[in-house]
């Protein structure tokens, strides 16, 4: 081994490890030796060094009080992997409504009264099942952004393309007579 | 011969653990840890008297001084009580708490010590501990003041590797660094542990 020894295997050298050709280079490297040397001098020295031993008590103290903080904490360990499912459904549900801008219209319980040529009265429930159906603001910015008029018809309930479609004929009927 | 079917449950206690830090069977450490993940407090207690000395003294030779180490070492905990459910057992919970309690050293002293300070800054003690009086080993007061003078890195490898007798691979991991830049750092932190002692002693 010509070069000197690496500052990496040094430390190694001076707790008596290293290679044997690490071992033999520093046996007859004088720098490298001294090196070993005083590496295994500061070590010997750091070793030295105990830590202050706090009062007996001390550890009971320490003891009750990460007992308390721990106490203190609004969720252990155990909830820990519950947190995310309250996230994930807000999530869900949030993408499944996020794409709707209006619900869907309940579909009326009652039942349709017939065409009559009067004008409709206020209490007529076909008014009502007529507003369910009819374009809102909201559903003109969906239909502006591609969404056609197809799709837009597809999403309706059997009720309510039923509906649509007496109120269509009922209006043709009307503009006939 | 003890079946871990025989063992008692949680029994850390029963089988005569030690407080400090000694070998626990491995099938008992593992039944302590997941009582602790069921959040069973009465085990995280005892999982805190069994390290308590270990995780003080680390920060102890960390920041120089009980005051902080006390703090630091309940935020140690606390921390553990918080992350046990993510513990994996990739490593012993021994480790997992030195790695908790290096970066909560690394961190206090990000906040509290400007960043500037120099290595060859006066090795006054800086903070006067409340039981620095009662020390009565003036070299090692010394030498621990010395050390707290160190390079983060080089003091937290020398500290893992010198006085909790971890090994290069457990030291790399904790710090996230390779074997060989944590063999080069303690060869460079005896280094300048010398010269510290040698720069206090003129």
């Amino acid at each position: 081994m010509t070069s000197h020894v690496a500052d990496e295997s040094l430390a190694d050298l001076a707790e008596g490890g290293g290679s044997d050709a690490e071992r033999a280079h520093v046996g007859a490297c004088g720098p490298c030796s001294a090196r070993v040397e005083d590496a295994g001098a500061a070590l010997a020295l750091a070793r030295r060094a105990d830590v202050p031993e706090p009062s007996p008590l001390y550890w009971e103290a320490m003891r009750r009080n990460v007992a308390r903080r721990t106490a203190e904490e609004p969720r252990g360990p155990r909830w820990a992997w519950l947190v995310p499912v309250p996230i994930a459904a807000v999530l869900a549900v949030f993408a499944l409504t996020a794409g709707r801008t209006q619900a869907p219209p309940t579909p009326p319980e009652r039942m349709l009264a017939a065409w009559s040529a009067l004008p409709p009265a206020e209490d007529d429930a076909s008014l009502e099942v007529l507003a369910g159906v009819a374009a809102t603001d909201a559903d003109l910015a969906n239909l502006d952004e591609g969404r056609g008029v197809g799709v837009f018809l597809a999403g309706l309930s059997d009720e309510e393309g039923r509906a649509l479609v007496d109120s269509l004929r009922g209006a043709g009927q009307g503009g006939a007579s | 011969m003890s079946s871990p079917a025989l063992a008692p449950p949680l029994g850390l206690a029963a089988v005569g653990a030690p407080p400090d830090g000694g070998a626990w069977p491995r099938e008992a450490e593992r039944q302590e840890i997941e009582a602790c993940r069921r959040g069973e407090r009465e085990a995280f207690d005892r999982l805190v008297e069994r390290h308590q000395r270990e995780v003080y003294r680390l920060c102890y030779r960390y920041v120089g001084n009980h005051e902080d180490a006390d703090d630091l070492s309940q935020e140690v905990f606390l921390k553990a009580w918080r992350a046990i459910g993510r513990f994996r057992g990739e490593s012993s919970i021994r480790t997992w708490l030195y790695r908790i309690a290096v970066n909560a050293c690394l961190n206090f002293r990000a906040l509290r010590r400007p960043a500037t300070q120099e290595l060859s800054a006066s090795l006054a003690d800086p903070v006067p501990g409340a039981l620095a009086h009662a020390e009565g080993d003036e070299e090692a007061r010394r030498v621990r003041a010395a050390v707290v003078r160190l390079p983060e890195r080089q003091r937290a490898t020398l500290i893992l590797k010198v006085y909790h007798e971890l090994t290069h691979e457990e030291v790399a991991g904790i710090l996230g660094s390779t074997v060989g830049t944590v063999k080069a750092n303690l060869f460079h932190a005896l280094g300048n542990l010398r010269r510290l002692m040698a720069e206090e002693g003129k």
